[in-house]
């Protein structure tokens, strides 16, 4: 694997394309998940590369298609892929197969405290630590998206027609309980301080509920599906892609009803297709259908610094390191920027 | 950058248990084409698919709240060719195998509605397996059997080898008078060659041009209500733009749901460009297709296929909408 940067002018690169170090490798990214201070890439290809300062990057074989959805457990890598397979891939690369379902394919992976979760189909499959057999949660449609809260007492399915939430007792007996909302839901989360369900749906709209009073919302006014959101500093805001700013949800005090979203613009005027919060901070990182990425502070947009140039692909995934001195950005077209963030770590 | 912003063709294999999918699907599969297939079959469809891209489906319909009544789409197939899209290695085309007892409606109105799949893939042909033996029968037994040759693009008349030349007749008969469009293919063991199969690009507006169908005089004796017919329309007097988007589209909201595909090629007075369209149920696509050739009469062409068409109004509706 080598860089190959001979199609940008020197001219035209950010001081993070500078500094970095970029890989052309052709095949689209379709997922990044941050463990410790690496990250870990999941290809169109199946494989996997695990990105670490100072250390090459080879690629690990770990589905035979398609890498689908990727999450951690502790130091490890969770992988589902469209040839059936639940894997935990371990840093130094080492693969096992937790589960394997064919011809179906394993659509979401999670975990929560040493338990294994990935959805196939209808069904949710949970492994306990030291259990060999899953407890399966089968739902009445296909799961559009799987999430554990803070505590990882609740556990989010979304589906069509709404979300069940599973909840543990306190005799670790898992209950079910319905969110109800017409159409299709796809991907789920819980707010970092547990108070509110998000989801974004087939229709070019998010919903949410806040749990303690089942009280629900649409967020809507997008010009696309919303394939990416999250939670930015703490709970302060909801980060959203899906229109031509990144929109921003304020979800403290009584949460957004009633209340106005701070939008953020970008030059180019193109589709957001990633946020990412950046750890710590009321900033996000926005990544754009022409590949560019940004770094925006949510309160005062003015500053807003290009980490990275159009590729002409549409940026699928970013990630920064526990340790926050390094991001990765990767797009549909294999393009890929490994970068230190802070500048005294130049070499 | 190019290839990467292709759209691959999907083509839906319908048909009734035992018509001879799996037959189809297993030659398509088997010729030696050099090409990269994805099949996508469905958890109930018969078992034997030699491929080493199967993915297994759930035929799952999703009501869509986009104020359109009838809008349905299948949520299993945006879920996975939203997934195949990021393969690295990219298909060149991918067949979507529905049960006999599908309609079809949802699958084609998925491509219509969802913005992901239509911009990476697009609806090629609905291709429906027939047989010539149990066809009839079933046409009058289940109303899917109807929507599915409705909706084909073409129909392969399996099994002929089975029944007699008169029998043959009345049901290809039966077939136009429900589809007028619908190319129909003689076959025994599925044996017809794959470009008459794939990559038709039925569904694109510059296809509707070329399409002449079958015109049939029509006779009404012994239809039910319900039954799936076909009816269409020609004038030589150009049609009045206002008026006709102003017909057309209050006849798709009120009546979309009965009204399973049109088709047409319309002569707008004032405009130098052919007006194209088609559409499944209530969902259009429309356009103008260029200028009329030089030295050709210019004509309006509309047909329906869809239950009660009898009740809309239709031959009226559509005289009105003539210039003055």
């Amino acid at each position: 694997m080598k860089a190959d940067t001979s199609q940008f002018p020197e001219l035209d690169k950010t001081k993070f394309e500078q500094r970095g170090t970029e890989f052309k490798l052709g095949i689209p990214v379709t997922n990044a998940v941050t463990v410790g201070n690496s990250i870990a890439v999941g290809f169109g290809d199946g494989t996997v590369r695990i990105f670490t300062s100072g250390e090459s990057s080879e690629p690990i074989k770990a589905h035979k298609g398609i890498v689908l959805c990727m999450s951690k457990d502790g130091d490890n890598i969770l992988t589902g892929g469209d040839d059936g397979r639940f894997l935990k891939i371990s840093l130094d690369g080492k693969i096992s197969e937790i589960g394997n379902f064919g011809t179906r394919w394993v659509d979401h992976v999670t975990a929560n405290n040493g338990s294994l979760v990935c959805s196939s189909g209808n069904i949710v499959y949970l492994w306990s630590p030291n259990h060999k057999e899953p407890k399966l949660f089968e739902h009445n449609s296909t799961i559009g998206g799987i999430a554990f809260d803070a505590k990882g007492r609740r556990l989010a399915v979304s589906r069509y027609g709404g979300v069940t939430l599973w909840k543990k007792d306190y005799s670790n007996k898992w209950n079910s309980s319905e969110l109800n909302w017409k159409g299709s839901h796809n991907k789920v989360i819980f707010s970092p301080d547990g108070k509110y369900l998000v989801t974004s749906m087939q229709e070019n709209q998010l919903h949410f509920w806040r749990l303690k009073d089942k009280i629900d919302s649409a967020m809507s006014g997008y010009g696309a599906k919303i394939k990416s959101f999250a939670f930015v500093d703490d709970s302060k805001y909801l980060a959203t892609s899906g229109a031509k700013e990144a929109v921003c949800w304020p979800f403290d005090g009584d949460g957004p009803v009633g209340r106005e979203p701070i939008c953020l613009p970008y030059v180019g005027n193109k589709l957001v297709t990633f946020v990412e919060p950046f750890p710590n901070e009321n900033a996000i990182l926005t990544g754009l259908s022409d590949g560019s990425v940004f770094l925006s502070e949510i309160e005062k947009a003015s500053n807003t610094i290009i980490i990275r140039s159009f590729t002409e692909f549409e940026v699928s995934a970013i990630a920064v390191t526990k340790d926050c001195s390094h991001l990765l950005i990767g797009d549909m077209g294999g393009n890929i920027l490994w970068t230190s963030i802070w500048d005294e770590e130049k070499k | 950058m190019e290839e990467t912003n292709k759209q691959v063709p999907v083509t839906v294999l319908t048909g009734f248990l035992g018509a001879g999918k799996t037959t189809l699907l297993n030659r398509i599969l088997t010729e030696q084409h050099g090409k990269k297939y994805a099949v996508i079959v469905n958890e109930f469809g018969e078992q034997g698919i030699d491929n080493d891209l199967v993915v297994d489906a759930d035929e799952e319909v999703f009501e869509m709240n986009n104020g359109c009544i009838c809008c349905t789409v299948r949520g299993d197939l945006i879920r996975i060719l939203s997934g195949l899209m990021k393969r690295a290695n990219k298909l060149d085309a991918i067949i979507v195998e529905t049960t006999g007892l599908a309609d079809p409606a949802p699958v084609a109105q998925t491509f219509f509605v969802d913005q992901d799949v239509a911009d990476r893939t697009k609806l090629d042909a609905i291709v429906t397996v027939a047989d010539a033996v149990h066809l009839s029968t079933q046409l009058t037994d289940h109303h899917e059997a109807e929507e599915q040759i409705a909706f084909a693009d073409v129909v392969l008349l399996n099994k002929i080898d089975l029944v007699d030349e008169g029998g043959l007749e009345v049901v290809k008969e039966r077939i136009k008078k429900i589809n007028p469009f619908a190319k129909i293919i003689n076959t025994t063991k599925c044996g017809v060659s794959l470009n008459e199969i794939l990559n038709l690009d039925a569904f694109s507006l510059k296809r509707v041009l070329d399409v002449e169908p079958d015109f049939l005089t029509s006779d009404h004796d012994h239809e039910h209500d319900d039954d799936v017919t076909s009816l269409s329309f020609v004038s030589d007097t150009p049609l009045d733009m206002e008026k006709f988007q102003d017909w057309f589209s209050k006849l798709l909201q009120t009546k979309g749901q009965d009204i399973l595909r049109t088709k047409g090629i319309l002569d707008f007075t004032g405009e130098s460009d052919r007006y194209v369209f088609q559409g499944v149920h209530m969902l259009m696509d429309a356009s103008p297709m260029g200028k009329w050739p030089e030295g050709k009469e210019r004509s309006s062409r509309l047909v329906f296929i869809g239950r009660n068409l009898e009740s809309m109004n239709l031959k009226e509706g559509f005289e009105n909408c003539k210039s003055a």
